[in-house]
């Protein structure tokens, strides 16, 4: 089971109800769960897709429901590889609330973490946020930018394998360290493998 | 945002320290629905790691409200650095000095400001024992999940007025030109002697010894000085005075956690101590608890709610009820509770950052340097000695706590000693020295006090502050008695499913269930 060359911590962050667990339950489960209230119960999901023919196991953690007061943990951000900002692009708060958002990555998630903006609710009728507004605003922060449907399962599957694609250019070219089943599952970038680095488990 | 709180739990938890998080964590994981409260916009209180802009907003609080003065008191920063940059000189010699080492930077506080975010410096600085109470909860509850660890490379002692090294493992005490080979096998059996006693034999072995200090059992069984300040300064953590079973016993709990994860029997958290908290919080919030921060509570009462007793709170204007409030000692409303000093003295610490390591090596350091007490009146001093490599610090610095029981207060129980290994004078960074500079320095002293709730008032259960100790056994502890008071029968943390064991139903509304044999529940199978 265990036989992937790298492993990847991606992180969601966004208000609630901008519909963060459905976009991961599509991608890992290819479902969508109706109705859903906050999240409970949901860690992190795993899923392991195939790049040029490598094995790549993506861990994609949710906010387990802390965003709802904005009291995620500064610990949720560490090591992470790649971060996705969620906004409902028919819910202007939700876009509004963006700059805070910006500010806490900056804060606490590595600065070299792969960013990626997303309008997710494709599907919805009454749009609020246009595209390119959304597309500027990624732009102007330097951050990737797609529109999702979690609903349609649209965008979804590229949303994630595109961040696959990129991680492991990133890995290639930097030589991060390989994912060594021995250190356990968090294993980040800016710990190094190796001498004296260790996981409980 | 915060008027969508609900109102009706049934443990409400007030404050993000350690004991209060495991208490937390603990009754979501059993579904209680638990509500989690900070007055702070931080987690941790003062189990926290601040980044270097956060321990400024940290120190003026300190010295200009005095109501927080009731926790921490005696606060000394001072800076032995430039506030800009100077010109930078000798430009265009490759950065390197003349015997071809790299030239060391010239720190400014501009830059400390600069870097801010590379700092993440520990209020409370503690290691974790490798099977201490803390790691195997950690373990069996799956909550390890979420933190990482480095190993304490090595352990030192001060000797002789200089740094020794500690050999800890049979390796390191074979490898030692510090000791004879007589000596070596004299510390080999007493060292595995002391391993092999189970608690009968301990009783048994050492029942003359009760009134007697563990020095005097060292010095009994043969061993010469220097063993003896390894074995009891070093190794126990101890002073001359210290009772000889407990000694015993902490020479037992080091010697029992060696050989687990590196050289030494110590871990420390990635990014500082204050990870831990937000670990158990972060089990809390995925079995349902809710979180707030932000969010102080002004009063606690009772009232009979359909023949049932419930705790009343207020918390901007808004009433929150539930059966029962777990309180951190600094959050709980002044009326509320009546402290009484615990046992054991208060704290004095000091944070230092300097240009170096104490004692090159050749892999950056993590170090445990136990220091015996440098005069009589004092206690033994504990120092910690963190790099760059575990998320403290920039590169070319190093984090260096010191922590002892208060006598006098802080900066007079712990300057001698920081004097001992530190340049202190503010000289030029680029000057050479066998000591480190000193750039920065943080003294405080820290109450540690218990409290019990005012008469009249049922279910609510107190959590102490931080502790002396080296490990957070304490924490653990009352974390556990408090779960068990609220939950009596219940298990402690069972262990939380791994991913890959949550099987989805749909249309479910509750909580995945916890499917331990089933597999390929990830859906990663086409």
């Amino acid at each position: 089971m265990e036989d992937y060359k790298f492993l990847f911590k991606v992180v969601l962050v966004g208000n609630a109800g901008v519909g963060k667990t459905c976009l991961v339950r599509r991608f890992t489960q290819g479902l969508f769960p109706p109705g859903q209230g906050a999240t409970i119960g949901v860690d992190f999901m795993i899923k392991t897709v195939e790049v040029d023919g490598e094995k790549v196991k993506l861990q994609i953690w949710d906010t387990a429901g802390q965003e709802r007061f904005r009291s995620i943990t500064q610990s949720y951000y560490r090591s992470a590889h790649a971060l996705i900002l969620v906004y409902d692009i028919s819910c202007q708060p939700t876009f509004d609330c963006l700059p805070d958002w910006l500010r806490e990555i900056e804060e606490y998630a590595n600065n070299k973490v792969l960013r990626i903006l997303v309008g997710n609710k494709t599907d919805r009728e009454d749009r609020e946020i246009p595209r390119h507004i959304g597309e500027d605003f990624a732009q102007r922060h330097g951050m990737y930018f797609l529109e999702t449907s979690a609903k349609e399962a649209e965008n979804v599957e590229r949303l994630f394998m595109e961040i696959a694609v990129e991680l492991m250019e990133q890995a290639k070219c930097k030589e991060l360290p390989k994912y060594d089943g021995s250190l356990g599952p968090i294993n980040g970038k800016t710990s190094s493998v190796g001498d004296g680095s260790c996981c409980l488990r | 945002m915060d008027d969508d709180l609900p109102t009706d739990f049934q443990v409400i938890v007030v404050g993000t320290g350690l004991v209060e998080s495991i208490v937390a964590a603990a009754c979501s994981r059993i579904r209680k629905n638990v509500l989690h409260l900070d007055s702070r916009d931080h987690y941790g209180g003062l189990w926290a790691s601040h980044n270097f802009e956060g321990l400024q907003k940290f120190i003026k609080e300190i010295t200009t409200d005095p109501s927080r003065q009731l926790q921490v008191y005696n606060l000394i920063e001072k800076w032995y650095i430039p506030k800009e940059s100077q010109e930078v000189k000798q430009e265009g010699e490759d950065g390197k000095t003349e015997d071809g080492k790299e030239a060391k930077k010239v720190w400014s506080q501009a830059d400390f400001a600069s870097e801010y975010r590379k700092f993440n410096i520990d209020m409370t600085p503690k290691l974790l024992f490798a099977r201490g109470p803390l790691v195997e909860l950690l373990i069996s509850s799956n909550i390890a999940r979420y933190a990482e660890f480095r190993c304490v490379t090595r352990v030192l002692t001060w000797m002789s007025d200089k740094l020794m090294p500690v050999p800890c493992s049979r390796a390191d005490v074979f490898a030692t030109e510090a000791v004879s080979i007589v000596e070596k096998r004299m510390l080999m059996k007493m060292l595995t002697s002391i391993v092999g006693y189970n608690e009968e034999e301990m009783d048994n072995e050492f029942k003359d010894w009760t009134d007697k200090t563990f020095q005097e059992y060292l010095t009994h069984k043969g061993l010469t000085p220097n063993l003896i300040h390894y074995v009891l300064y070093a190794i126990a953590g101890g002073t001359n005075a210290m009772p000889c079973l407990e000694g015993v016993r902490e020479c037992k709990k080091f010697l029992m956690s060696l050989g687990r994860y590196g050289n030494t029997p110590f871990l420390w958290p990635m990014y500082g101590s204050g990870e831990l908290p937000q670990c158990f919080c972060r089990l809390c919030a995925v079995f349902g608890g809710v979180y707030c921060l932000n969010r102080p509570i002004d009063t606690v009462e009772n009232k009979t709610v359909d023949d049932k007793k419930v705790v009343v709170i207020e918390s901007k204007s808004k009433t929150l009820t539930c059966d029962h409030l777990v309180l951190g000692i600094n959050e709980g409303p002044k009326d509320l509770l009546s402290q009484e000093h615990s046992d054991s003295s208060d704290i004095s610490r000091a944070v230092f950052i300097t240009n170096g390591t104490i004692m090159s090596s050749e892999k950056e350091p993590l170090t445990l340097l136990r220091f015996p007490p440098l005069n009589e009146d004092n206690n033994a001093t504990t120092v910690l000695e963190v790099g760059p490599a575990t998320g403290s610090c920039p590169k070319g610095l190093f984090v260096v706590y010191f922590i002892t029981n208060k006598v006098v207060d802080a900066e007079t129980d712990l300057m001698p000693y920081a004097q001992k290994i530190f340049d202190m004078s503010g000289g030029e960074q680029t000057e050479a020295s066998d000591k480190p500079k000193c750039l920065w320095s943080l003294f405080y002293n820290v109450k540690d006090t218990s409290a019990t709730v005012r008469d009249g008032v049922e279910g609510v259960h107190v959590c102490a502050g931080p502790d002396a100790g080296l490990d957070f056994d304490r924490a653990v502890h009352q974390a556990e008695e408090i779960f068990k008071k609220i939950c009596p029968g219940e298990e402690f943390l069972p262990r939380a499913p791994d991913p890959e064991e949550i099987v989805f139903e749909d249309d479910v509304t509750h909580g995945p269930e916890f499917q331990g044999e089933q597999e390929d529940a990830d859906g990663d199978k086409e």
